[in-house]
């Protein structure tokens, strides 16, 4: 319905995902009392194409909720209830869940994948690593099997892995070595799309910076769109383009991520840019007072204010809507809206 | 009164892998000695990666692991002479821990100030109800709680920020000498981990605890320890002044840690999208700020 109104853009320009006003909830229902927990209230951002968009949250932000339901992971309780998601090369259903099987099957892996937190969640323990490699491209990439193996190995040599991968068995493969596996298992089709779950948190700092690196490599190669959602900022820094920062289920700031760190707007990445601490750095952090909202009993207003230091009357009141504050800069702000930045 | 809080001399712990044919001995921690000083309380940050033997050090200091050979004293106790619930008792109400996932800590059917109310019991003397009430509230107030807030309430009702301060709000109770906090902040949001970080701090500096803060964080490690222990398979390869390590590492494994650390922050000739997101974030046209 918004398809008509705006003017058609060239392909280059166009978001390859789209996200609208998505509001997610899980409903449950203890005793017979309805309760919906609203881990996702509003959330609209779109991600071009080639760019790595990052999302930064602390846990129980919503970002896990937020990437299910863009991957069309819908279980109860679990529910959308309003807003839609839009992948250029899915149009028309406004959400992977709404598709018909067959063509989520068909776009699986060859448009959008995966990589996942715990790479051992994706790799069957009990089978070869190659047949996973089998079972997810195989059927997309065709041709003869000697072809496709070819295909594997020369994919494999850009994560720095030799054939004999292939043969092993998850666990006898390092935490740094399987998650190089998953990534080019997610990147062997060359997907368009790819969304990335935490993929590096569970590594150790070296084996951290060597995945991310070939991860950007790859990312840079195939020309693939990348979704980085991660709590870490310094990751953050390191490999995305631009950044949103959520909080208990809305965005309240999205910007280049260089811009978020040099010149960041919402009083709540502010503080979360400026605690962190830094090696070489010995002036002292302050911590933020109160703690993360109950996103089943979420505060009024703007979600933020009760640890805010710039809260007003209207921000207990208000919802403030994510504006533009400056070319491609928006946030969700009443302070910044009365020019009560720093 | 002891120079030394904690002598730790030539410890060293293995692990025996496999069955009878293939037998394989893993040093977990290999020949290691450090001591903390009983006058000045400090911060000793353990640094390394997952397999470095930094928990089983952590651990051994603890007393929950039996060292394979060397020995550790902590002011005055010999560890491996432990036994008996007396003894046992003495030792724990010198050294108290703090684990890395405030979850796992705490029994879940168990309510949360029944923990405080024990240690308190147990190691300060059974004082009467009033005066114990102030004593735990006291030390959650410490942490930013309050025995208000604790009272009755369950792990899974507070948030894991919250609940790794009631830890560090139990620990404090036994009044111990020294912390063994194994990473305590890995776990918190960011938003909460300075407010943990900065709380050892003043431990350190209200209460004279030292802390054995055992992280993969250079970053923290940095900001709140005093001194510092690189270790890699099982092995120190680099220690003192963290300030001065971190600046200036020697040892090529220090200084490969500290070069993968990602920066929080941007190199310069970032580009600056041109395309204007306006016309790709709908609906409707978003109003310009003036």
């Amino acid at each position: 319905m918004h398809a008509n109104t705006e003017q058609p853009l060239p392909r280059q320009e166009q978001p390859i995902l789209r996200v609208r006003d998505l509001h997610a909830q899980y409903r449950t229902s203890p005793f017979g009392v309805g309760r919906g927990v609203k881990a996702v209230d509003g959330v609209s951002f779109a991600v071009r194409r080639g760019e790595v968009y990052g999302l930064a949250g602390e846990s129980s932000s919503g970002k896990t909720t937020l990437i299910k339901s863009i991957a069309g992971a819908i279980r109860p309780p679990l529910e959308i209830v309003g807003g839609s998601v839009e992948f250029a090369f899915l149009p028309g259903y406004g959400g992977l869940q709404r598709a018909p099987r067959a063509d989520v099957a068909r776009i699986r892996w060859r448009n959008l994948s995966y990589i996942m937190q715990g790479s051992m969640s994706v790799l069957n323990p009990v089978r070869r690593v190659g047949s996973a490699f089998v079972d997810f491209a195989y059927p997309h990439i065709g041709g003869s099997r000697k072809q496709f193996e070819r295909q594997v190995i020369a994919h494999l040599e850009r994560v720095r892995l030799d054939a004999s991968v292939l043969a092993a068995f998850p666990h006898e493969l390092s935490g740094g070595m399987r998650q190089r596996a998953t990534l080019a298992l997610a990147t062997i089709c060359r997907p368009d799309f790819i969304i990335a779950d935490e993929p590096t948190t569970a590594l150790d700092v070296v084996v951290q910076k060597e995945v991310l690196g070939m991860m950007r490599g790859i990312q840079r190669e195939t020309g693939s769109s990348v979704l980085f959602v991660t709590h870490d900022m310094g990751v953050h820094a390191h490999v995305t383009d631009r950044l949103a920062i959520m909080y208990a289920g809305r965005l309240v700031e999205e910007a280049a991520t260089a811009r978020i760190f040099r010149k960041p707007l919402h009083p709540y990445t502010r503080h979360l840019i400026s605690s962190l601490p830094r090696i070489g750095d010995d002036a002292p952090r302050e911590g933020l007072g109160g703690s993360p909202p109950n996103l089943a009993d979420p505060p009024s207003g703007c979600r933020f204010h009760p640890r805010c230091p710039l809260a007003t009357e209207i921000c207990r009141r208000e919802v403030p809507a994510m504006l533009e504050a400056d070319d491609g800069h928006r946030v969700a702000c009443f302070a910044v809206d009365q020019g009560g930045r720093a | 009164m002891n120079d030394l809080l904690l002598d730790i001399s030539e410890v060293s712990k293995s692990f025996v892998r496999g069955g009878l044919l293939s037998r394989q001995k893993i040093a977990a921690v290999n020949q290691v000695s450090f001591q903390l000083a009983a006058r000045r309380p400090e911060i000793l940050a353990i640094i390394g990666e997952s397999g470095s033997g930094k928990t089983t050090l952590a651990r051994m200091i603890l007393n929950l692991e039996t060292p394979t050979s060397g020995k550790l004293v902590l002011d005055g106790i010999d560890l491996a002479g432990i036994s008996g619930s007396a003894g046992r008792m003495a030792f724990m109400r010198k050294v108290q821990p703090i684990f890395q996932n405030p979850f796992e800590s705490f029994n879940p059917l168990k309510r949360l100030d029944r923990y405080l109310f024990m240690t308190r019991r147990r190691f300060s003397g059974a004082a009467g109800e009033p005066a114990a009430e102030a004593v735990v509230d006291d030390a959650l107030h410490k942490v930013g709680l309050s025995l208000r807030e604790v009272r009755d309430r369950y792990p899974h009702e507070l948030s894991g920020g919250q609940l790794q301060r009631v830890a560090i709000a139990r620990a404090m109770l036994a009044q111990p000498k020294l912390i063994v906090a194994d990473e305590p902040v890995s776990m918190i949001d960011a938003s909460l981990r300075i407010s943990i970080v900065n709380l050892f701090r003043r431990l350190r500096d209200d209460l004279g605890i030292s802390i054995v803060y055992v992280t993969h964080d250079l970053a923290t490690a940095y900001y709140i320890s005093d001194r510092i222990m690189i270790m890699q398979k099982g092995r120190v390869v680099e220690s003192g002044d963290a300030r001065a390590v971190l600046k200036a590492p020697q040892h090529p494994y220090t200084r490969q840690l500290r070069d993968a650390v990602l920066l929080p922050e941007v190199a310069d000739a970032a580009p600056d999208p041109s395309l204007s997101i306006n016309e790709l974030i709908s609906p409707g046209a978003p109003e310009r700020r003036p």
